[in-house]
């Protein structure tokens, strides 16, 4: 086949508001041959989901314009085509699943409805029975569990994989030979995304479509993409073949990014004696003579499920289920498990932000459960949190200088304010900020630069211990190598005892000494990462490491 | 898809943002121009429309008669502003400047109410007479009228259209007995100003305290605190206060009362549902694990993150509470020896000929303060919306 399905040359597609004009894309060109897959890869804000809507068409006319270059699908240039045409193939030829699979379907329509829908628009002589078993054999196509009875479910009945399931049953319903995804997986578990890739690349060898795949995740990359495309700030600065780019990488943007990633940022990790040569130079593992910092035993947090008029419980959401742990003195021990497991809960519940049902909680071997909130109080600057979101984790209200000063004074740190603003300064110098910091609200800052805030306000009180909670998730894989790198040097500068919690097994594999898998509310698997990571005894721990995408697997 | 655009760099903070997405349109400068008006009115009415002459000069002997016959209401507001204009000037912090205009506007009153004694009996007519005419010079204010000046030294004089008189010059007419129509409306600016304020802030305060206690604690408080809340709402207010008037008469302070005692439920609302979303925000679950204390917590990390929807609240409930003066005065049932706008359509109604003066302007100023509160209200809901002020975005 010599002509490509769609080829794309010299898109601009720039976006205006308030004035200002941004080149969201500028100067894109790519092409996609029959049955293949092209994946476009870029950190956030590089123009990779602004290319795919433009090549769909989907841009809202009020904002966005084309100054140049055309959109070849099947050789009818898609920035020249009228709406009415547009409309016959958006759907029925190109086909796009998003993100979200929470707000992609519409809630107050059963799936099978919606998919039924999709086909008689673009099949209006389709007869309803004809329609209904399209559906159904749609349905089947995506290995939905019985079907046939799940037709008349609603999207709230559902989990998240099935919801993307049926995205995609509902995108192949019209035999598209365009599939744009955008970003399909990514709210996704890693086991849960390795069930659907596997579904994607099953689907299009048999109907042989095409597929335009958008990620920022270059293990994803790897398992499918033949041809790839590195986005950055709307050009796009290497294509090739996967193979290629990922292993030869002649850009110094690839470059640059293929480093940042964990699995790469693992294999030349520094030895922990680079950074503090009085710990010891050998990675430790579960001795029992390390002492414990931290010490968990039986604990419990269930939230009760309340029905009927009188709020009687009638049954329990078993968050944390009789978890047993040590977090020995200066290890990094990271916590992962998928969405759902309880790991938050556990971490949450540690630093005394959730009660705990039952069970103990020593920090130091002071008892934590139990005590009330002014008991609490004097033992809080010891174990602090950091938290996920970097949108949310700081007070918009507040100036730096307040969020990391008030802590200080609340707890008597300090002779005066002068003092305090010195040391905040000084914290924020060992988070690579500079001292104007201070005086700025967090609008101001970037979402790598929010957590650096973040994890200075933690670190603020000189704690003993931090729980991380996903600190890293929100982040571009190249600035969560960097509060990766960040986090590895404060620990050895603080004396620091880290609880890291996350779901991603490269950020795993490169920062932490033991590792605890957690599923269902309940420890798994525990023991040093490499043990965990190399030998996995659990069958929940072999399932998961298997699902990672991985580059170079 | 997350931000499009480069990260743009403000330094405002974020009451500022919105304060300056707020003043984008051209309808809140109208709103705000007219509330700058009718505070302008309210505060310097005495020196606006009065009898008596600001400053005069008899026999090389200057005097004001003007400040011997201002009332402990007219000085208590005049304070008020002067005050308000210093702690705007002065660089403090908001929660600062509410405390010391509060401090200060308590102490304004007592003080007033203690030294301030203009002679009980006003007789306007002697304003008229070469006692006060025959001097060097004299300054007038713009409006020779006083509210209650019923121009008895003119004994064939009565209800006059407006200009409609030869020697007196009455912009907006008179009314039935005789008194300006345009002093009447302005010193009932005064009126409408205080019982939106003072009762939406009584309604506010109760609002923001037991709104606040029942979305921070929620459990048991929250229930017991949403029956108390549906139990007010219950409540008709307008009955209540004609209730109230029959019982124990007419007064302007009661009326604000029992408007802010019976309106909190809607603050009240608003604030819960704010502080149980800001509950599990992460940056009050950081205060929380800092080990902040409780007051720190919800004054300083919730409640100015919670406190922009009540703005818009806020704006109509002035508006509201305004009406319910204006209605309770055409009802008959308002200030006596005052006049107040509704008290002025009440008149312009009962009166045996219809005198399109006396309806037109108490009407229109009712109308376009109301109108000008909802301006405001709605530009604030508009700035603090946050779809749409994300318009710009692209795709999901």
């Amino acid at each position: 086949m010599t002509q490509p399905l769609l080829e794309v040359r010299n898109l601009r597609t720039y976006l205006s508001s308030g004035g200002r004009t941004v080149k969201a894309v500028d100067d894109v060109s790519f092409s996609i041959p029959k049955g293949e897959t092209f994946c476009l890869v870029g950190e956030s804000g590089s123009g990779k989901s602004i290319s795919a809507l433009s090549v769909i068409r989907l841009l809202p006319q009020a904002i966005a314009t084309h100054p140049g270059g055309e959109i070849l699908f099947n050789g009818q240039d898609m920035l020249t085509l009228p709406e009415a045409s547009l409309r016959s193939i958006r759907g029925s030829q190109i086909a796009m699943i998003f993100q979200e699979p929470m707000t992609s379907l519409n809630p107050v329509f059963s799936v099978g409805e919606q998919i039924t829908e999709a086909l008689q628009l673009h099949h209006p002589t389709m007869s309803d029975a004809e329609a209904v078993e399209r559906a159904m054999l749609a349905l089947e196509q995506v290995q939905i569990p019985k079907a046939r009875e799940r037709f008349r479910d609603y999207p709230h009945q559902l989990s998240g994989g099935q919801r993307q399931r049926v995205m995609i049953a509902m995108a192949l319903a019209c035999e598209p030979e365009l599939l744009i995804a955008d970003e399909p997986t990514t709210a996704l578990d890693v086991t849960v995304q390795a069930e659907i890739l596997r579904l994607m690349r099953q689907l299009q060898d048999d109907t042989g479509m095409s597929t335009l795949f958008i990620t920022h995740d270059f293990g994803v990359v790897a398992q499918m993409a033949q041809q790839v495309g590195v986005m950055q700030q709307g050009k796009l600065v290497e294509v090739g073949n996967t193979a290629q780019v990922l292993r030869q990488p002649q850009h110094a943007y690839t470059q640059q990014l293929l480093a940042a990633v964990p699995e790469n940022l693992a294999r030349c990790r520094p030895r922990r004696s680079d950074f503090s040569p009085t710990m010891l130079t050998e990675d430790v593992g579960l001795k029992s003579d390390l002492p414990a910092l931290l010490s968990i035993r039986n604990l419990k947090v269930w939230f009760p499920i309340r029905k009927g008029i009188l709020r009687r419980t009638v049954d329990h959401v078993r968050a944390v289920d009789d978890v047993s742990l040590d977090i020995p003195q200066g290890q990094i021990v990271a916590l992962v498990g998928e969405s759902g497991c309880g790991k938050t809960t556990l971490g949450r519940a540690i630093v005394q932000l959730e009660k705990p049902t039952s069970g103990s909680i020593q920090l130091q071997g002071q008892e934590l459960t139990g005590l009330s909130a002014r008991e609490l109080r004097p033992l809080r600057p010891k174990m602090q949190i950091a938290f996920q979101d970097p949108q949310s984790s700081l007070n918009p209200r507040l100036l730096v200088e307040t969020t990391l000063t008030e802590p200080l004074k609340a707890h008597g740190r300090c002779a005066n304010h002068e003092e305090r603003i010195e040391y905040a300064a000084k914290i924020l110098a060992d988070m690579q900020l500079s001292r104007d910091t201070l005086w700025r609200y967090p609008h101001e800052f970037s979402g790598g630069q929010r957590q650096r805030i973040g994890l200075a306000r933690a670190l603020v009180l000189n704690p003993a211990f931090i729980v991380c909670d996903e600190i890293t998730s929100a982040l571009d894989v190249s600035v969560q190598a960097e509060i990766l790198q960040l986090l590895l040097k404060i620990r050895a500068e603080h004396n620091l005892t880290l609880l890291f919690i996350t779901h991603n097994i490269g950020v795993v594999e490169y920062l932490s000494d033991q590792t605890v898998v957690m599923y269902k509310g309940q420890i798994v698997e525990r023991g040093t990462t490499a043990e965990v990571c190399g030998n996995p005894q659990d069958a929940y721990t072999k399932k998961l490491l298997q699902a990672v995408p991985r580059l170079w697997g | 898809m997350t931000e499009m655009t480069a990260h743009t760099v403000s330094r405002d903070s974020f009451s500022r943002r919105i304060w300056r997405k707020t003043w984008q349109g051209v309808g809140v400068k109208l709103g705000f121009a007219w509330v700058g008006i009718l505070v302008f009115m309210g505060v310097f009415a005495p020196f606006l429309a009065n009898s008596m002459p600001l400053l005069m000069s008899k026999a090389g002997v200057i005097s004001a008669p003007v400040l011997a016959y201002l009332t402990a209401e007219d000085v208590l507001v005049l304070v008020m502003l002067v005050l308000a204009l210093v702690l705007v000037w002065l660089p403090l912090s908001g929660a600062k400047r509410v405390l010391l205009f509060v401090v200060g506007t308590l102490v304004a009153a007592v003080m007033a109410n203690a030294f301030v004694k203009p002679p009980a009996v006003k007789i306007y007519d002697e304003f008229r007479t070469p006692a006060y005419t025959e001097v060097d010079w004299r300054i007038m204010p713009l409006i020779p009228y006083a509210p209650t000046d019923y121009l008895r030294d003119y004994p064939e004089h009565g209800l006059e259209a407006p200009l409609a008189a030869t020697e007196r010059f009455h912009l907006m007419g008179t009314e039935e007995n005789g008194a300006d129509v345009f002093s009447r409306m302005i010193h009932a600016s005064r009126i409408a100003l205080s019982i939106g304020l003072i009762a939406t802030g009584i309604a506010m305060v109760i609002g923001v305290i037991l709104g606040g206690l029942m979305g921070y604690f929620s459990g048991v408080v929250d229930m017991i605190g949403m029956r108390l809340v549906e139990i007010f709402e219950a409540i008709p207010t307008l009955f209540l206060l004609l209730t109230f008037v029959a019982f124990f008469g007419r007064s302007l302070y009661m009326m604000m009362i029992i408007i802010g005692v019976t309106s909190w439920s809607g603050y009240a609302r608003y604030i819960r549902a704010e502080f149980l979303k800001l509950r599990k925000q992460e940056y009050v679950q950081a205060a929380v694990a800092s080990g902040l204390p409780l007051s720190s917590i919800l004054f300083r990390h919730m409640l100015p993150n919670g406190v922009a929807p009540l703005l818009v609240a806020v704006s109509f409930g002035v508006a509201s509470a305004i009406l319910a003066e204006a209605t309770l005065s055409f009802l008959g049932l308002g200030l006596v020896g005052e006049p107040s706008w509704g008290q002025m359509l009440d008149q312009a109604v009962k009166s045996s000929t219809f005198n399109w003066w006396m309806a037109v302007f108490p009407g229109g100023a009712i109308f376009l303060t109301v109108f000008a509160y909802n301006l405001i209200g709605e530009a604030f809901r508009d700035a603090i919306d946050p779809k749409l002020s994300r318009n710009a975005g692209v795709g999901s």
